[in-house]
């Protein structure tokens, strides 16, 4: 057991939903705020007294204080601005999100300009305090939860958000993974898992194997576009168009009336599928050119939305393809399936989960909070030298670096264990070079505008010598949190250079630095509990 | 911290760049995919980096991290059989030294590769592949026919000029059977 003082936290940070957990007395507690809430919306809220709100009396801020109400930030976290993610957002969010230094995303709040990982650590400040409340002391370290298909951008823009929340991120744990940790397993039998983890924003499935004390992932695959949103989205499409045909009015064209839907269409999801249909009803959505206010009505059936959201079921099953095919093996070598995310309550979902895998599945566990004691789990294990398991995860996604002609070339493939290195010999092509430039890249394709760019690496401070004299060695890390660290040493002298990133979508320390003190300066409001 | 521990890991750094990935593991050459995997397991129960997160910075907690990678490393290699019989073969010859770390063969050269078994020009594969369907149907004259055809493009593919020969030898034992 770790020392009260010495505690560390679980924290999922959700799209949607975010939850804190710990280990209490041996036993694995959801902490509740001090509304009894277990989950809390990852909606931060910037109130006109310069106060921020955090939680679900924020999301109710969404359409009253819409501009000034950031929410879905995990959407957005490490991606560059000018990619099609950060195009959508720009559509439908009521923010504003602007575009930072080195191609990074910003968002704008009155005079303040954040980054994403500000946003986050203010999400995390929040579940911080949630811990603190309960205990009635400062905690400060945490296990910090990522879909297991992030990529190295979005994994360090989480570890940054971590830091500027005060908190000491002892890892950056995979979600599926947490999960797997959560049901334990780990009796005297080895048994193969699959883990379907279909959350608010993202998918992924891990397949483990678990013997008596290893969790071991074979495999994992997901899509970062993928999540329990574009389930509401295909229901405010259809309500959005049958209004549209019912008045001559798109609701969608304004961002007001679009945050109803959008809440109309969470809520009808949740109904359908808890009781069969969903009697949709919003009063007052918008007027018509006359000035009278109109009035939303609408039923929906469980056949319907089926019907709406069958392809994106089918699209995870793809995923699923993906993962056991890298497992090398298939839906008859399972013995267990296990379901995550609160999505995952859908009857559609678990009807076609039962089908694709051809067994029951387990949900034993609540799937809006089995990530989060997951988290707590391993976050009391690593504080603790006599643990007794071992978690051995892997890399989601294949490490390049740029070759001639727009192509990459492999440097380690993915579901390699980490954390693991490879190094790779760069000879100077000029007399008297100073400096080599490498880009490097994650992705499953030899083509570089396929792959997902992590930053521009330049070496400099090696011997200078004539063409093809100066040998440099480019040693490339995957770390434990599935975070990538680029090295390099002149092979002859072993003299470490010194590296400059030059394009980016993360932030300097110096940034970091002074985020962190902004944070610790913000005062969370206290709102109501939700009704 | 086992003192004992301490002494071993900084003992195993020191001469890890001249251990095979066998050594490593500490498994013998001929080890089963069973026995690799619970090699690993027994490697990760010892020298997984988590059980030493709470150890301060420093030589030692290096050492861990550096034996732990090449654990990974070695792992990697030998679950996988193709990847293992290469690797056995590479630390039995004569360059053992510069191949205790296997290096994979980069795209370029797995799709040359690639295109030496089926043909690197539109005619060579379809005259290629046209022969391997007569192989199958058995009729080897119109196969080695057809292999001739495709090595006129590409007259130094070995793969074509295996087939050929392959074919060849068909024929002539089909016509003894007659």
């Amino acid at each position: 057991m770790a020392e009260p003082d010495d505690i560390a936290i679980g924290i999922d940070l959700g799209t949607s939903y975010s939850c804190v957990s710990i280990i209490e007395n041996g036993q694995t507690t959801v902490i509740p705020n001090e509304w009894g809430e277990r989950t809390h919306a990852s909606v931060v809220s910037f109130l006109e007294d310069g106060t921020v709100l955090v939680g679900n009396s924020a999301k109710r801020n969404i359409i009253t204080n819409a501009d000034n109400t950031v929410y879905s930030a995990k959407r957005l976290i490490g991606r560059f601005y000018f990619s099609d993610e950060v195009k959508k957002a720009q559509a439908v969010m009521p923010y504003k999100i602007i575009e930072g230094e080195n191609n990074s995303v910003r968002i704008q709040i009155r005079d303040n300009v954040y980054s994403l990982p500000e946003i986050s650590a203010l999400v995390l400040k929040e579940m911080k305090s949630i811990v603190e409340n309960y205990l009635g002391h400062e905690v400060e370290k945490a296990v910090v939860t990522v879909p297991a298909y992030f990529n190295d951008n979005q994994r360090q823009a989480t570890k940054d958000a971590g830091r500027i929340a005060g908190l000491d991120v002892l890892r950056i744990l995979n979600e599926p993974t947490a999960g797997a940790l959560a049901y334990g397993f780990g009796k005297d039998i080895t048994q193969k898992i699959a883990v379907y983890d279909l959350g608010g924003g993202t998918f992924d499935i891990s397949i483990l194997e678990i013997g008596k004390d290893v969790f071991e992932v074979l495999s994992t695959a997901g899509d970062t576009y993928l999540g329990g949103d574009d389930f509401d989205d295909r229901i405010m499409t259809w309500l959005a168009e049958g209004f549209l045909k019912q008045n001559g009015i798109d609701l969608r064209l304004n961002k007001y009336c679009l945050q109803m839907l959008k809440e109309a269409s969470e809520r009808a999801k949740i109904d359908v599928g808890r009781d069969g249909s969903a009697k949709i009803r919003v009063e007052g959505i918008c007027q018509d050119p006359s000035g009278k206010v109109m009035d939303l009505n609408a039923t929906l059936t469980e056949a319907e939305f089926n019907r709406m959201v069958m392809d994106l079921v089918q699209r995870t099953f793809k995923v699923c393809d993906e993962a056991l095919q890298s497992a090398k093996m298939t839906t008859q070598d399972l013995d267990a399936v296990i379901l995550v995310g609160g999505p995952t309550r859908l009857p559609i979902i678990r009807t076609s989960v039962k089908h694709y895998f051809g067994k029951d599945v387990m949900a034993g566990i609540d799937p809006d909070e089995v990530v989060a004691m997951g988290a707590a789990i391993q976050a009391n294990s690593l504080q603790d030298a006599k643990s007794n398991h071992y978690l051995l995860d892997v890399t989601p996604l294949t490490l390049r670096v740029g070759t001639v002609g727009g192509y990459t070339d492999k440097i380690i493939d993915k579901n390699t264990p980490i954390p693991i290195e490879r190094s790779k010999s760069y000879t100077t092509n000029r007399d008297g070079q100073e400096k080599v430039k490498i880009r490097v890249y994650q992705g499953e394709s030899s083509k570089a505008a396929e792959c997902e760019m992590l930053g521009e690496f330049e070496f400099s401070g090696f011997r200078i010598g004539y063409r093809g004299e100066v040998r440099i060695e480019v040693t490339f890390e995957i770390d434990t949190n599935g975070i990538v660290n680029v090295t390099a040493a002149d092979v002859e002298t072993g003299q470490k250079t010194s590296c400059t990133i030059r394009l980016s979508s993360g932030l300097t320390e110096d940034m970091i630095k002074v985020a962190k003190e902004k944070n610790a300066r913000a005062t969370l409001a206290r709102g109501e509990a939700a009704a | 911290m086992d003192e004992a521990f301490e002494i071993e890991a900084q003992a195993l750094a020191q001469v890890l760049d001249e251990l095979d990935y066998f050594q490593v593991l500490k498994i013998g050459q001929n080890a089963s995919p069973p026995e690799i995997k619970s090699a690993y397991y027994r490697a990760s129960r010892a020298y997984h980096p988590d059980r030493f997160s709470t150890l301060p910075a420093g030589e030692l907690k290096d050492n861990i991290g550096r034996i732990y990678k090449r654990i990974n490393e070695a792992y990697v290699c030998l679950r996988d059989d193709t990847k293992r019989t290469k690797y056995l073969a590479d630390v039995l010859g004569p360059e053992r030294q510069k191949k205790l770390r296997f290096v994979e063969a980069s795209e370029q050269e797995l799709k040359k590769e690639k295109e030496q078994e089926v043909g690197a020009t539109p005619q060579g594969r379809k005259f290629y592949m046209a022969g391997l369907a007569d192989m199958a149907a058995q009729r080897f004259a119109g196969a080695e026919r057809n292999f001739k055809m495709a090595l006129t493009y590409e007259p130094n593919n070995p793969n074509f000029k295996a087939k050929r020969d392959e074919a060849g030898k068909l024929i002539k034992n089909d016509m003894s059977i007659r």
